[in-house]
């Protein structure tokens, strides 16, 4: 896996969510989580595994929803900014936070209802494996993110502290297809990257992501877009 | 972790059970949350520890005392 050094360490992790997602960070937060909860319908009671959790923004909105969730990570730096977050919320009763391996996951096979794996395929470097693995443990659906070859994406992503895989359409389409995973619906947005929006200040940030918006809007704009939200059912 | 997470949770390498060791409670909380101890793979004797309430199930080979 890559990066993995790097988002381990505690002092990366403290920093993480002012570091991503203040500023314009905050509209793709946004964009993200709607993408997430659009994808999922109703939480009562589900039961969600989120792969790669991180700090567990996702984790934490999804229980405050009311499913059981549970967050699994590599980075103990960053289940424990979770773990703050999730007391901080008051979920600690329907969420758990664990460390294991996306592609060895120490669930049974179907005990989860969703499988929710956001900014993940882009650092697996064997991404049909994790696919497959998502599955063993999934009864109904996966929801997950893919960062686009043909886009802005690949401009800014030289610049990344831990390099990134990009996928086009077609090879999410021959992943699902390898799996038997059958794609309900996708979304796909943002003609400029996410560091982009990182970079600029709060006043830019809106107005671009109109123009973003509306340029998308545009037809055949559709794959060169730099971000896909993916959901597919078991 | 609270106990009822040994309910779902299985050994990542042959998805045996899990048998809880030498845990340690939080007193103050109402829902026996452990703040350490060891799952042990019924099967395999794997070993997998609780760390300041977060389990660690990364398999041998992913853990921080070998190369990633």
């Amino acid at each position: 896996m890559k990066g993995q050094e790097w988002y381990q360490a505690d002092d990366i992790a403290e920093e993480y969510d002012d570091k991503r997602f203040s500023r314009g960070g905050q509209l793709i937060d946004r964009r993200e989580k709607t993408a997430v909860l659009d994808a999922l319908g109703p939480l009562e009671g589900k039961n969600v595994l989120e792969i790669a959790c991180g700090t567990g923004r996702f984790t934490v909105m999804l229980a405050e929803q009311g499913a059981n969730v549970v967050g699994l990570d590599i980075s103990a730096a960053m289940l424990q900014q979770g773990r703050k977050k999730a007391h901080a919320s008051g979920v600690d009763d329907s969420l758990e936070f664990l460390r294991g391996d996306a592609g060895r996951l120490p669930f049974p096979d179907d005990h989860f209802d969703t499988v929710v794996a956001m900014r993940f395929f882009h650092l697996a470097d064997d991404p049909a494996a994790f696919l497959s693995e998502m599955k063993r443990v999934a009864r109904e659906q996966i929801v997950f993110d893919t960062f686009n070859r043909f886009s802005s994406r690949s401009v800014y992503n030289w610049a990344l502290p831990m390099g990134s895989r990009l996928y086009s359409a077609n090879e999410v389409s021959v992943l699902l297809a390898k799996n038997s995973l059958e794609l309900v619906d996708v979304e796909h947005d943002f003609l400029a990257p996410y560091g982009l929006y990182r970079a600029i200040p709060n006043v830019l940030a809106s107005p671009i992501r109109t123009l973003d918006r509306a340029v998308g809007r545009l037809p055949l704009t559709d794959h060169l877009m730099s971000v896909s939200y993916w959901n597919v059912r078991v | 972790m609270k106990e009822s997470l040994l309910e779902i949770l299985c050994c990542p390498l042959d998805k045996n059970d899990l048998e809880l060791e030498d845990a340690e409670y939080d007193d103050s909380s109402e829902d026996s949350e452990i703040l350490s101890g060891t799952l042990v793979c019924t099967a395999c004797g794997e070993r997998y520890p609780i760390e300041d309430g977060i389990p660690n199930l990364l398999p041998p080979d992913m853990r921080e005392e070998s190369p990633a």
